[in-house]
């Protein structure tokens, strides 16, 4: 099932190498992760943060990948928008991805702006055929232009719209279908989504085509008592935990790895925290070794 | 306009302006829970808070100077008077010093702290370029250093200031009392050399007097080392002008600030 080759094919079997445990690639590490080469099998990069002429973001990203498989990350794709596709973006996207050579390349399935302008956020959208179609489109346009099937991750929502017709996993599988894209599951996005619209968290991780499933996000949030919001501050708690071994048991073995954007502690303790994915992933195995086949390794 | 660009118009005009919010909360589903109302105003305070965190990475400094809540109060009218149309928040702060001028005019040293710290960003990220030495234009015969223009770094950014914004920045970095305001009318350089591994800013400033700032004015404007050696000689004699419009050049050339003849 895991494609043993890095192919850039648009037709061919739906998934990618898998990278194994990996870490969102933070400044404040920079120097550690070259000094010290810790145990993390990949990085991923924030596209935007390396869209720059110079300096020290692009000097230290080509030294990183010179030791570390990465893979990139955007915000601003705003791939659900209206408005039409910011071909300047694209542009640079392309030109970043010739500089480092991701394994792949994701944002995320929501809109940021219309009217050229950007909320810098991740706005959610209304769950309905006609925008299924939209944003397959757009897709369609977006992996013609940079020759590679790209990822969308579901995004942590606090609103539904009247005008949705569907839930959120069916709207991400006719999306799929009609795209032949690939998915980013974040975890804890499901957990945060499913609590903050009363949904069953498992329902939507069996409900997402899972021979898609390229890479998984796990993160911490806030707990407000009525909803939760998504702040990557804090460590993962244990139901998403339990929902990410829920995941791995049905989907087999997926690259990982933990998001931490705000509070950033010691990369050394970011790295412990990976390794309760991998125990995860091991405690998996053993009782059901057809799911989860251990990272091939990737230099 | 289709359903779904008539919901994105109307929830982008919503979070920037809630007054504009009334007919669009229609359109979310309103739960016992939570409440339309309430899910709704997750996404406007996020959509400020976001932006907010982001103009306080870029200006550490004029926050402190401003404190807290006038802080809060000037990057919320900022972000009022500014939607973003930049991919990364990282450039939405741009017109920060020309919004303090208008907000703030009593207090001139906030729009000259932003300026500063708003060059000091740009530096950070500028295109990288090699540095000429004083080698290189060792080799360079004599005769034709009149002709002679210089190339400077692309980070290379000058601030004409009144205020002694620079240090009280200074201070704040050290953690020291910053100085009382004061007009100082001292222009400032800020450029970044190569890159520094060791240091967290990466950014270099240095203050100068104004004859020098003109002369780098007028040396980045394209003038050759003749044309700076004459406008010197307002002020000084033929050769005094030359000793001292060498003494720029080999002040720029330790700064690492040309790159190249
Ligand atoms: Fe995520």
């Amino acid at each position: 099932m895991t494609q043993t080759n890095n192919s850039q094919s648009l037709t061919s079997q739906p998934k990618l190498a898998n990278l194994g445990f990996g870490l969102g690639l933070r400044t404040e590490h920079y120097q550690e992760i070259l000094n010290n080469k810790p145990a993390i099998d990949w990085l991923e990069l924030l596209s935007e943060n390396y869209m720059v002429a110079g300096g020290k973001p692009l000097h230290f990203l080509d030294k990183i990948c010179e030791n570390y498989p990465v893979v990139m990350h955007g915000v601003s794709l705003s791939i659900g928008s209206t408005s039409t596709i910011d071909k300047d973006y694209l542009r640079d996207l392309r030109h970043l991805a010739d500089r480092v050579q991701p394994a792949w390349i994701s944002d995320h399935l929501c809109w940021t702006g219309v009217h050229g302008q950007n909320m810098h956020d991740l706005l959610p959208l209304p769950y309905t055929e006609e925008t299924a179609k939209h944003v397959a489109e757009r897709i369609g346009i977006v992996q013609d232009y940079l020759g590679r099937k790209i990822l969308l991750e579901n995004v942590s929502s606090y609103a539904s719209y009247v005008d949705s017709t569907m839930t959120e996993w069916e709207f991400i599988s006719l999306i799929c279908e009609q795209a032949d894209c690939l998915l980013l599951l974040d975890v804890n996005n499901i957990y945060v989504s499913s609590y903050n619209h009363q949904f069953d968290a498992k329902a939507f991780i069996d409900g997402v085509p899972q021979n898609r499933v390229q890479q998984i996000h796990l993160a911490g949030h806030h707990n407000h008592g009525d909803y939760i919001i998504d702040t990557h501050d804090t460590p993962v708690i244990d139901p998403v935990w339990d929902l990410y071994e829920y995941a791995i048991s049905r989907l087999g073995q997926v690259s990982t790895m933990i998001e931490r954007d705000a509070n950033i502690p010691p990369l050394a303790e970011l790295v412990q925290e990976l390794d309760i994915a991998r125990k995860i992933a091991e405690k998996v195995q053993a009782y059901n070794p057809s799911a989860v086949r251990l990272p091939r390794h990737i230099k | 306009m289709s359903n779904l660009e008539q919901i994105q118009t109307d929830f982008q005009a919503f979070l920037i302006d809630e007054t504009k919010g009334a007919a669009f909360k229609s359109r979310i589903i309103d739960d016992a829970k939570v409440g339309a109302a309430k899910r709704l105003g997750i996404y406007y305070d996020a959509y400020r808070f976001r932006i907010i965190e982001a103009l306080a990475t870029v200006y550490p400094k004029l926050h402190v100077v401003l404190g807290n809540d006038l802080f809060d109060k000037t990057a919320r009218s900022y972000i009022d008077q500014n939607p973003s149309t930049y991919r990364n928040m990282r450039w939405m702060g741009g017109n920060m010093q020309a919004h303090l001028q208008q907000t703030l005019p009593q207090y001139p040293i906030a729009a000259e702290m932003a300026a500063f710290e708003w060059g000091l960003s740009l530096a950070f990220d500028a295109e990288d370029a090699s540095i000429l030495t004083l080698t290189d234009l060792a080799e360079v015969p004599l005769e034709t250093w009149a002709d002679l223009k210089f190339v400077f770094h692309p980070s290379l950014h000058l601030l004409p200031l009144q205020w002694n914004a620079v240090q009280i920045w200074n201070a704040l970095d050290k953690e020291e009392t910053p100085p009382a305001i004061a007009k100082t009318n001292e222009p400032c350089l800020i450029w970044r050399i190569g890159i520094d591994l060791h240091s967290g800013l990466n950014s270099h400033f240095r203050s100068l007097e104004a004859a020098e700032f003109s002369a780098i004015q007028l040396a980045i404007s394209g003038a050759s080392f003749g044309v700076l050696c004459e406008q010197l000689q307002d002020n000084l004699s033929e050769e005094q002008a030359t000793i001292q419009a060498a003494q720029y050049v080999s002040t720029w050339l330790n700064d690492g600030l040309i790159t190249r003849i």
